[in-house]
Order: structure tokens, then sequence, then C-alpha cells
């Protein structure tokens, strides 16, 4: 392991308000390789990362590469110094073509001004190394599908010839496909002798790709190993500090109760057509499909967020006509968005509001104003309930680690009490053993009577949690499994359009 | 020959601007039928009362200090900030360069060219301390703003002890120069402006740097991750916007042969409807020279309308407000139309 060590870590400690994000790490890693870092939501991987690409400064300790120390003050100077970051959380500026976006950093140009010409060519040729020539380099990146605002990520950090590459849970919006290209690509990175860091909570990617790895829980190194010294079960014990048995809830056996939700022929011009299911109370559908077989736009649909459907939808055998989010939830429906910058958080309010969005008006006295100890109520059910790690409830949100973030999204909707809970992608960037609770969760949901739809790119996931799948397929229902007749070779038949 | 007309006009159509450059031509016809028109005692025509040389000229005369101003907001604007203090960087440039061109006592063209530097060095020094506020304490553009927008009139108040100041000839000879135009008509004020509003639209849409100003605008956290300087951005857009109103600054007291602290009082509201009319968007990321200098150029001639049709002058302001939210709504339907066609 210690064979020419290229990367090197010494002593780095990063502390943020509250909280110590990094706590003296130290890491070796060598050239060409891929290491890994692992462990729970809020052990600090993100932070580690961004210092070493210049966007935190660490309070102490030291990089070096190759031998030499380096300090960067901000993120330029790590760039020239041939460092790239795929970011977890997608940071882009949607009003600019994907080119510019592409190569924000060092636009091409003679004296000063671009030249369009290649800049596009550049872009492009950017976008071919990673096989992601569809996408369109003159169009403006709000217009693109989070997965190929993705890739455009992964393009913008690798095409730029880099040295080192961190990769921070860049497979959280990809497809199958896709996330297969982007492991040839690393194969292919780590033969042309570049050193990569890949962060993730699959554990099955990071047996599929590193070398090394080191588990942080706290900001604290637990350990670091060769992958041919550990199993997946080891490596979760390593990261939440105990053992650990279910990946999947037992399945509380939920009565099917009378019906909550039925959908009746619902289409929406370019995103779905003729959709019909019906959703019983203790039941939890799963909707199967690849990204952007017009699940998202459905659940959008039913939640009110779309004017341009039509159909029918009854909610407890009544015809409902529902045009706004507020008028869902005022029918007892909420919604886990996918994205959760754009749609399922407030950043610039703290914690506690964010979880609270929904139900201001509930936990606010006669004259409108909010009763501080109901909000706490509130906040600490859901800190317990779902693990959320931050520093208190009144820090803003902004600052809390990926997975953290997404929980508050899920608490926000749970506190709504709704019947019907319709969770869009609600594990991504979750580590395994807050994803497990949550899987109990949903379940122990569906126990209560509650009925949920489940949305998700884990097929694993699906499978394991839902009572019924649907599979969708560019926009159609291509065919419909029950619990005990469901195996992932069938729902991946559908999907690819294949009779079973 | 009619192909290539069409594909001209095609061209032209898809671009941003050519809402605005229609609703300017309607508007001006409009006008031109309704103005009615009078008989000039010296050649014995009969003149248009809006469709003349004269009145047109002066239009894009009075329009040309807004759009300058305008063309420097923009940018502040695109890069999500907003500057309150340009009315008073103007007043503030056009004092000190009357009082120095006083105390030095020249009248000559290098008194011309002395007091162009000096009016736009003190607005790229007033923008960059406006600019230079907002990073190094980290408070809101419209808040530091607000505050020099007050300080900056305030030291042109105490500066000229609330007295107009004139400017020597030799500056009013160049803003009223006619370059062999007809005697009484003054195209220079005019010429800058589509001076200003050329390097403006080159900046932003060709240069590294204008690019830059739409990326810390959309997202400024984005842009911190690509590596770029998002202080030093801010601040050049501050110093922009500040000489652009050194610069009209300089036109206005040229023009109008005197300066005084009172000058451009409330300029920096219509400047800023000026940007937005033409599309910029208040939360950053968009937004044009060119269609800033045609929402100025909007904003005079409805103005004008109300002086040239004699509507009640009392109803001016309520005219432009009503105008300026309609454009603005206008503006955004035609950005969801092009949306939907480029989702497709
Ligand atoms: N900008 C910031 N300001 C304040 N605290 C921060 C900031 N960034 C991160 N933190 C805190 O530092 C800790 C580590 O966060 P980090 O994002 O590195 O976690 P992570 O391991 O990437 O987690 P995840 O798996 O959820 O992405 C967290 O407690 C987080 O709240
Ligand atoms: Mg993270």
């Amino acid at each position: 392991m210690q064979q020419d060590c290229y990367l090197k870590f010494e002593n780095i400690t990063k502390r943020f308000p509250g909280v110590v994000a990094v706590d003296n790490v130290s890491i070796e890693i060598a050239k060409g390789s891929c290491h890994s870092l692992v462990g729970e939501n809020g052990a600090g991987k993100s932070t580690l990362g961004k210092i070493l690409a210049g966007i935190h400064q660490p309070d102490s300790g030291k990089i070096f590469i190759a031998g030499v120390e380096k300090r960067f003050r901000h993120a330029g100077e790590a760039f020239k110094a041939g460092i790239g970051m795929v970011h977890q959380e997608l940071e882009f500026c949607e009003n600019l073509s994907v080119a510019e976006n592409l190569c924000l950093s060092d636009l091409p140009a003679g004296a000063g001004i671009v030249n369009k010409k290649q800049l596009y060519e550049k872009a492009r040729q950017m976008l071919k190394v990673i096989g992601a020539e569809h996408i369109d380099v003159e169009k403006r990146l709000g217009l693109l599908t989070v997965a190929n605002q993705q890739l455009v990520q992964i393009a913008e950090a690798v095409g730029r010839n880099a040295e080192i590459l961190i990769f921070d849970e860049p497979t959280s919006s990809l497809s199958q496909s896709e996330t297969e290209n982007l492991f040839r690509l690393i194969d292919k990175l780590k033969r042309k002798s570049i050193t990569c860091i890949y962060i993730s909570h699959r554990l099955g990617e990071i047996f599929r790709l590193c070398e090394t790895l080191t588990v942080l829980r706290d900001g604290k190194v637990i350990g670091t190993k060769n992958i041919n010294e550990i199993t997946e079960d080891k490596l979760v014990e390593m990261m939440i500090g105990r053992s650990f048995e279910a990946y999947f809830p037992k399945h509380i056996k939920s009565e099917k109760g009378p019906e909550l939700l039925r959908v009746e022929n619902l289409s929406s011009p370019g995103k779905f057509e003729n959709v019909s299911f019906s959703l019983c109370a203790g039941q939890i559908l799963g909707l199967a499909g690849l990204v952007g077989a017009g699940r998202t736009e459905l659940a959008e649909a039913i939640f009110g967020l779309d004017k341009n459907i039509k159909g029918k939808i009854y909610l407890q055998g009544k015809e409902v006509n529902i045009t706004t989010p507020s008028q869902a939830l005022g029918c007892g429906i909420a919604l886990v968005p996918e994205d959760r910058k754009r749609h399922g958080l407030v950043l610039s309010m703290n914690v506690a509001e964010n979880i609270c969005l929904s139900i201001l008006e509930k936990i606010s006295n006669f004259f409108k104003s909010i009763k501080k100890r109901k909000l706490l109520e509130f906040v600490d059910k859901y800190f317990n309930l779902l693990k959320i790690k931050a520093a208190s409830p009144w820090v803003q949100t902004l600052s809390l680690s990926g997975g953290n973030q997404q929980k508050l999204v899920l608490a926000k909707s749970l506190a709504t009490d709704c019947n019907i809970l319709i969770v869009d992608e609600p594990t991504r960037g979750i580590d395994v053993g807050a994803k497990a609770e949550i899987h109990s969760l949903i379940d122990e949901l569906a126990g209560k009577g509650k009925a949920v739809l489940l949305i998700s790119s884990e097929l694993p996931e699906l499978i394991n949690l839902a009572t019924n799948i649907l599979v969708f397929r560019q926009g159609k229902i291509a065919g419909s499994l029950a619990r005990n007749e469901v195996t992932q070779q069938k729902v991946l038949r559908l999907m690819a359009g294949l009779r079973n | 020959m009619l192909s290539s007309l069409k594909k001209i006009s095609q061209t032209l159509l898809a671009k941003q601007q050519s809402g605005l450059i229609i609703v300017i031509l309607l508007l001006a016809v409009i006008l031109t039928a309704l103005a009615g028109s009078h008989l000039d005692k010296t050649t014995g025509k009969t003149v248009n009362n809006f469709f003349n040389p004269h009145t047109l000229m002066q239009t894009a005369t009075d329009a040309s200090f807004f759009a300058v101003m305008a063309v420097g907001a923009t940018m502040v604007i695109i890069s999500g900030g907003i500057d309150l203090s340009i009315g008073s960087i103007y007043a503030l440039c056009g004092v000190v360069t009357a009082m120095m061109l006083r105390h030095l006592n020249i009248d000559s063209p290098t008194a011309c060219l002395l007091g162009i530097f000096a009016s736009v060095g003190l607005g790229i020094i007033c923008g960059m301390l406006n600019g230079l506020m907002v990073v190094g304490l980290e408070v809101h553009p419209f808040i530091i703003t607000l505050g020099t927008m007050w300080i900056f009139r305030g030291i042109a108040f105490v500066m000229s002890k609330a007295e107009s100041i004139l400017v020597p000839g030799a500056l009013t000879a160049f803003a009223k120069a006619n370059l062999g135009l007809n005697p009484a008509l003054y195209p220079v004020a005019m010429l800058v402006m589509i001076a200003v509003t050329a390097a403006g639209a080159f900046y932003l849409s060709k240069t590294v740097m204008g690019r830059h100003i739409y990326a810390v605008g959309g997202n400024a956290e984005a842009s911190r991750y690509a590596g770029l300087h998002v202080k030093r951005i801010t601040v050049s857009v501050f110093a922009i916007s500040g000489l652009t109103a050194g610069i009209a600054a300089f036109m206005g007291s040229a023009y109008y042969g005197s300066a005084s602290c009172g000058d451009a009082t409330g300029y920096e509201l219509y400047v800023i409807a000026s940007a937005v009319v033409g599309g910029a968007s208040l939360s950053g990321g968009r937004g044009n020279a060119v269609s800033a200098m045609l929402g100025a150029i909007l904003i005079i001639l409805i103005r004008q309308s109300i002086r040239t049709l004699h509507f009640d002058q009392n109803y001016e302001w309520i005219i432009i407000g009503a105008a300026t939210i309609i454009a603005v709504v206008l503006d955004k339907l035609n950005a969801q139309l092009t949306l939907k066609k480029a989702m497709k």
C-alpha cells in the first residue's frame, strides 16, 4: 500500500462554526489509483474533497502532491495544479450555455475576446471524452435534464486534463448505462495514471472501482484499507460504528385498506400518456423506469404542478381537480421532490424553518405567530427520527452536508402528516445506515395505513420496498408487477421494452 | 433578393431586441400621425411636430444621458447587484469637473480633454468605492449604494455650496458640435450613446470579462467553484457603472453649459427602469447593453409623446410607471414563449 505515495493529506483539520468537519485527517494515495472516501452523512467527505480542490482552506495541516507541499488559496489555483472536482451539489450558471459552463474558468480567447468557434469545439471535445456527445453545447444549461447536467459537471472536471480527479457522488442522478459509461471512463483514466478520489454511498461502486479506501466518521479517520482486505459488511460496520444486519425492512404486515388515490387515463402532452393506477391505504406503489420516462412528471402532475393534464384523479372515490401544491397539501398529498436544491429546500432559511415550512400555519397561535415550543417539538422529532446531523436547528440549511439536506426534505413532507406520500428518489445521497432507517420508516408509514408512491432509480430499493411496481417506459406504463412475482430481471426487461 | 430580405427579417425577429424595436417604431409612427404639423417660418414648409430632424435629435440627446448610464447599470444588474448611486455620481463628477476647470481657468480643447479625464476618472473611483464596500463589508449593494447615493450628492452639495457652476465654452462647443449637419442639430451626444452602447455590448457578449459577469449573476457560488475571482468581478462592474455615470456627467454638463449638485436627481430610477425594460433581470444573469439603450429610448419617447401630444404633464409619472410595468410583463411573456420553443 505504501507504494509511491503521490497525493498526501497530512493532519488536515477544518472547523466550521459548531462542527469540526475534518479532524486531523492523514491519507496517502498512490499515483494512478482510485481511492474511496466512505462514511455517514456529514462525515466530512465532501469537505475533504473541497479542501483539495481549493474551495475550502484547511485550518491546519498540509497537502503534498508528488512530495511537494501545495497550498491553494482559491479554486483557480487548484485547477492550475491539475485538480478537478465533480461536485455533489450541482453548481452551474443556468443562464449560460453548456459550452460556457464547461470552459468557465478558462474561456478560449484572444486578447480578452472570446472565440465562439474554439469555445464550442473545446466543449464538444470535453463532452466527447466522457462519451456524452449527444448534449448540445450551444443550449442553455438550465434547459438540460438533471442527468445531463451531471454529465456536464463530469465533463468539466475530466476534460481539463487534470492529474487528480475528485468524484463526489457522481452517479446519484445517472441512469444505469450512464453509470457504466462513467466506470469505464474511470478505468481508462486510471490507465493513464490519473489519480482519482471517489466518494459514494453505493458500496457496490466502490468495490467495482477502487483499490484503497478510507472510512471517515465525524471528521476522523476510522481506518484506511485495501479493497481486498475488507468485505461489504465489515465496511458498513466501520462506517456506522456498530454491526448492521438488515439492509431492508421486514415489511410490517399491512392490510390493503380502502382506496385513497385513483388515477384514470391521465396524460400530459410530451410528458406521459394514459396513466391509470389505483393506490390503497397500506400500499407502497413503486414506479420504475429510466430517467426521463415520465415518473417525476407524473408525481408533479398529481401534486398540482402541471396545468396541462387531461384525465381524472380521484381521492377516496371523489373526483378532484388539484391545480396548486397548496391544494394538494390540503387534500393530504405530500411530495418529496427529486431536486432538493431547486424544489426541496429554501436554502437561505434555517434548518428548523425548512422542516416546518409546510405546517407553519398549524404551529402558530391565534395571532398567527409561530410557537417556538411547537416548532422545536417537530424539529426534535425529525432530528431523532431521521438522524439529522446539524450544529443546531438554527444554522443555515446550506451548511448541512448533502445527505442531511436530503433528510430535511423528507422531514418537511413527513411533518405535514399526509395520507398520501409521494417520494421521488428519497434516498439520493443518503448513507447506508440512514437509508435503511428511511426504508423502515416508509414501511412503517404504510403499516399505519398511509399510501406511498415511491419513485426510485435504485432497483433494489424499489423491489424490496414496494408492494407493487409499475414500470414506465417513454411516458407509458409498460407493465405492472406484484411483490411476489417481481425480479430485477423482469423489471429491467420491461424498462427496456421487452416482453416478459 | 426577396429570400435574403426574408432571412434578414427573420434573424432580426429572432433577436431579443426585436420586440423593443417594434414597440419604439410603432410609438414613433403613432406619434408622427397624431402630432400634427406647424409652418416653419424660415423655409415656409409645413413640418411634422414630431417627425422633424430637430425634435428627433432632441429626443435622442435626452435619451443619451440615460442610455449611457443604463449600459453601466445593466452590467451591475446582470452581475446580480444594483447601483442606486449613479445619479449622485453624475452630480459629483459634473461639479468637481466644473470647479476644477474654473480653478484652472482654461478654455481650450485641452480643457475639454482634462474635463473628460477628470469626470470619467472620478466616476470610476466612486464606482470602485461602491464595489469595494460591497465586497469588503459584505453588505447588499442596495444598502451600500443607497448610502453613497446620499454621500456623493452631499459632497457635491458641500463643494459647490449649492450654486450652479458654469463650464468653459470649449466643452459646450464640443458637446454641441454640429459635425457639418444643419447648424441647429447637435449629434455628438447621440453618437456618444451609440459608441458607449456598442462598446458595452461588445464587452458583455464577446469578452471573457463580460461572460464572467453573466456567470457571477447566474450563480455566484458556481463561479467561485470554477475559479473565477467573484469579488474582483463585482468591483469591476461597479467601476464600469461609475465610469458610464462619469461619461454622462461630462456630456450633460458640457451640453447644458453648467453643473450643479442637484443635477440628475432621480436619474437612477429612470436608468434602472431602462435596464429592466430592456429585459435585465434584477435577480441577475440576464440583460444586455443594446436593450438597455433601447429601454432608455422607449422611456424618453413616452415622455416626449406626452409633451408633443399636449397631454397634461402632471400625468407623466403615472404613464411612465405604468409603461415600465407593462414592458416588463410583456418581456416576461416573450421569454416564456422563447423558452417553450427551446424546450421543443
Ligand atoms: N460551508 C459550511 N458551513 C458550515 N458547516 C459546514 C459547511 N460545509 C460543511 N459543513 C459541515 O461539515 C460537516 C461535514 O460535511 P460534508 O459535506 O463534508 O459531509 P459529507 O461527508 O460529504 O456528507 P454527505 O454524505 O451527506 O454528503 C457537516 O457537519 C456539515 O454540516
Ligand atoms: Mg457530501
